[in-house]
């Protein structure tokens, strides 16, 4: 516990030293606020309201919280504490992008998981225990470049793909978030938008996930022994489809076989690959066609072709953390606070930022989530307590891993994510 | 083309009602239906509206006479009061579909200039493009199916009238989403009003009931009025047996086992005889579900004739369909997949626990549906023994 008395107590001073910095997320004082202190008796301070940021951040100084969260819903009295009362006038769209949710292969490498029934453990992303197949893990998930780069392409995707061509959102009223941990959310401002239903919203995240698509309300059909495809002069997703497929016939022959065998993607047999491979320039010409859509040459079983569509729709499709998009009363972090797992501040971050953006190793000063640096090259002592730690990759230089009880000496940032993450003590 | 007066007279409906006849919609209802009842108009009206209540009752699918003269007005509106006092879903549903039926009908047979107004009137943001645009190509051999329009609504209004109708064609990822607008045909445009419509009809009526009592008191002291409503009621109150118990189709001797049903196909029974939409899943499933307890073919179609967009054409196809190929129904971890299971919901003792196997002497869960009755059935007729053999004893 002497750890989070610390770590409070640095929180406290970042929010005095940075009063000045947190932003104002738009129309503050309809948001409903929530807190997650360093006490783990209590889980969520919820329904708080603030009348100005003054107030705000006088909180955050006098408190420190492990965790600040704001509603994306806007109310008339957020502090209510009955839902029904609150007096409901609209919600952001938001969209949560965490690689806690999906696969990503370097998982092998950072994330940990043990399983309380039978003590077994591994590597990698595990929903159960692949020996008892019990569902008590605990899991130890890790923070990493690579993981990040395929949340941050996810939003790129997602706001060029989807959001500007389809639905004409200003890219004015997209704010984007760094979490402070392994994700980025999304969220749109705009009256028209905070307006819509869940049900609404849930079709709009459908839309950009590709959930519930029709293969044959788009066009695919077998008459006889012919499969006929999705035609290219169309609009929406069958478009989308046929686009990707290009991309794919216009990849080399090895990348194509590497992708369409990969077993957490395609995972199609050697038969299709081979005609697919086989038929490589026939397929293109026919795909980039506006008149031609006989898929016949490449394999004529609709389910085959099933097999080869729904991973194409995994790919263009975006990887979303759906509840948080479709539940209006959900809280999510406030910009410029700090996450408690981490260490790290939830960086604002415009559309235009993205590009080069990289939170471990950010070069643009104040767009750096990692605000522990010390000016001074100090270092900290910490003892590992727990009995393993990949290793943690920070501004180019690389720390780990540790095994239990390992005495280690590491920069004031390290130290303090490692804190955070409730993997160290000091001594 | 037609003006504004001429469109609400077709379809009372369009918000244009409150300004272009702000006479009549400016009143309170106790005054407009004394002043109806009180006119020459009155029988023509009267006639009318219990028409349109006969053709619900009836079971057809579209109303057999829909005048678009200024009564059709009052027909409307007189409708939507007798339905809120009445206050009876099933019948609110009735009326509601086979009225909004009519109403696409009709919008589709409309000319462009005059869709364009009434999606305006309804504050749409619908827009005409002078080049249609191609937004779906079918192409089958030598032969084009092309899909064009030059019609295309925000999408923020097509999810507003959209949302609730759950149907895959109508889901946003199916359809031609670009620029912030979804290309669509008029008729489907008017398909999503025919659902708006519907929905006009089916405001809950969640006034407490003594001051819905009052408001009753106060229109029955118009004698015409009341006249009219007891025939309604009348014709309800013999009919509504039959409408009740349409979907607990009793076969097979005249048993009725549809007391056996879990939970997740009661949740969809109820759902379809209130009249609300089923999505394609829950229609499939329940097809197959009925079909492998060899439901005759008839009663299938039945259950979906109070769906809002019942074609009995195309249901009978699609349901012979399904018997000529014998699908198994889904399972339980299938509908649970789908949000379909209700177990948890109707606090089903069976599906929560399972049952206990005596053959393999094991707890086991519930699997199937199928499965489910055929507990259900067995644990029935135990009963019926015991009771048999305990008369017996007594004797
Ligand atoms: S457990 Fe199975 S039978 Fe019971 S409601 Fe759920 S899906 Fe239906
Ligand atoms: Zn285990
Ligand atoms: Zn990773």
């Amino acid at each position: 516990m002497m750890s989070f008395e610390y770590l409070k107590r640095r929180f406290k001073e970042y929010y005095k030293d940075n009063r000045e910095k947190i932003p104002l997320v738009n129309l503050f004082n309809q948001r409903e606020f929530g807190f997650i202190p360093w006490d783990q008796q209590i889980r969520m301070i919820r329904h708080m309201g603030f009348a100005n940021r003054e107030n705000l951040i006088q909180h955050l100084i006098n408190n420190g919280p492990r965790h600040v969260y704001s509603s994306g819903s806007l109310y008339i009295n957020p502090e209510n504490q009955d839902m029904k009362k609150k007096g409901y006038q609209g919600c952001d769209l938001i969209v949560d992008i965490d690689v806690d949710h999906f696969y990503t292969p370097c998982k092998e490498d950072h994330d940990i998981w043990y399983c309380k029934e039978c003590g077994k453990n591994g590597k990698g992303m595990v929903e159960k225990c692949p020996k008892c197949g019990k569902l008590k893990l605990k899991k130890l998930t890790w923070i990493c470049e690579e993981c990040l780069d395929v949340a941050k392409k996810e939003i790129i995707k997602l706001i060029y793909n989807f959001l500007i061509p389809d639905f004409n959102i200003d890219i004015e009223k997209i704010k984007i978030a760094f979490s402070g941990h392994r994700g980025y959310h999304l969220k749109i401002e705009d009256n028209n938008l905070r307006a819509l239903s869940s049900d609404e919203r849930r079709e709009i995240i459908d839309y950009i996930t590709g959930e519930g698509i029709s293969f044959e309300i788009l066009g695919l059909r077998k008459m006889g022994n012919n499969i006929f495809g999705f035609s290219t002069e169309t609009i929406g997703w069958s478009q989308k489809i046929n686009r990707k497929i290009e991309e794919i016939l216009k990849m080399s022959s090895i990348e194509i076989e590497t992708l369409l065998s990969d077993k957490r993607k395609f995972n199609l047999n050697q038969n299709f690959i081979e005609n697919f491979l086989n038929y490589k320039n026939n397929f293109l010409n026919i795909i980039k066609s506006n008149n031609l859509n006989n898929w016949t040459l490449v394999s004529s079983t609709l389910n085959t072709w099933y097999n080869f569509l729904e991973p194409i729709v995994d790919q263009i499709g975006i990887e979303v953390d759906v509840p948080v998009s479709i539940d209006i009363h959900r809280l999510i972090r406030y910009p410029g606070s700090l996450h408690g797992k981490t260490g790290f501040k939830v960086q604002e971050l415009n559309p235009n930022d993205l590009d080069d953006y990289n939170p471990l190793d950010e070069q643009v000063e104040k767009l750096d989530p990692i605000v522990f640096v010390s000016k001074v090259q100090t270092i900290q002592k910490l003892e590992i307590i727990e009995s393993n730690v990949p290793a943690t990759k920070i501004k180019g230089e690389s720390f780990g891993p540790y095994k239990l009880g390992d005495t280690i000496e590491v920069p004031h940032h390290i130290a303090v994510f490692l804190l955070c993450k409730g993997v160290a003590k000091s001594v | 083309m037609s003006d504004i007066y001429d469109l609400v007279k077709r379809y009372p409906w369009l918000p244009s009602l409150k300004t272009s006849y702000s006479d009549i919609a400016s009143k309170n209802p106790l005054d407009f239906i004394n002043e109806i009842f009180t006119s020459d108009k009155s029988n023509d009206i009267k006639r009318r509206v219990l028409t349109i209540f006969n053709d619900a009752f009836s079971n057809i699918e579209q109303l057999s006479e829909y005048e678009l003269d200024e009564n059709n007005i009052y027909v409307y509106l007189i409708l939507k009061i007798i339905l809120y006092i009445i206050n009876n879903k099933i019948l609110s549903n009735r009326i509601a579909n086979i009225y909004s039926k009519t109403t696409y009908n009709e919008l589709n047979k409309e000319n462009e200039y005059n869709l364009y107004y009434i999606y305006q009137d309804l504050n749409l943001e619908v827009l005409y493009d002078e080049q249609p645009t191609i937004y779906k190509k079918f192409v089958v051999k030598d032969q084009q199916e092309i899909f064009k329009t030059n019609f295309k609504i925000s999408y923020l209004n097509y999810l507003k009238l959209a949302s609730n109708l759950k149907d895959e064609y109508r889901k946003l990822v199916n359809n031609a989403v670009r620029q912030g607008y979804v290309y669509i045909k008029p008729e489907n445009i008017n398909r999503l009003l025919q659902e708006h419509v519907r929905m006009k009809f089916l405001t809950q009526n969640n006034e407490i009931s003594t001051e819905l009592d009052k408001f009753k008191e106060k229109l029955f002291e118009i004698q015409e009025f009341k006249a009219l409503y007891d025939t309604i009621t009348a014709i309800w109150e013999s009919k509504k047996e039959e409408f009740e118990y349409t979907i607990d189709i009793t076969f097979k001797e005249g048993k009725d086992i549809s007391e056996t049903f879990p939970p997740c196909i009661k949740e969809i029974l109820s759902k379809a005889q209130e009249g609300q939409n089923l999505i394609h899943t829950e229609r499939l499933f329940i097809l197959w579900f009925l079909n492998s307890l060899k439901y005759p073919e008839d009663k299938i179609i039945n259950v979906f004739s109070t769906l809002p967009d019942f074609n009995r054409e195309q249901t009978a196809y699609q349901v012979k369909y399904a018997m000529k190929k014998g699908y198994t129904p889904y399972s339980c971890k299938s509908l649970k997949s789908y949000s379909l299971c209700f177990a948890k919901e109707y606090k089903d003792v069976l599906c929560l626990e399972g049952y206990f196997s005596r053959l393999q002497e094991v707890q086991k869960d519930i699997s199937h549906p199928l499965k489910y009755i055929e507990v259900k059935q067995y644990r029935d007729s135990k009963k019926l023994k015991k009771t048999k053999n305990q008369t017996l004893d007594k004797k």
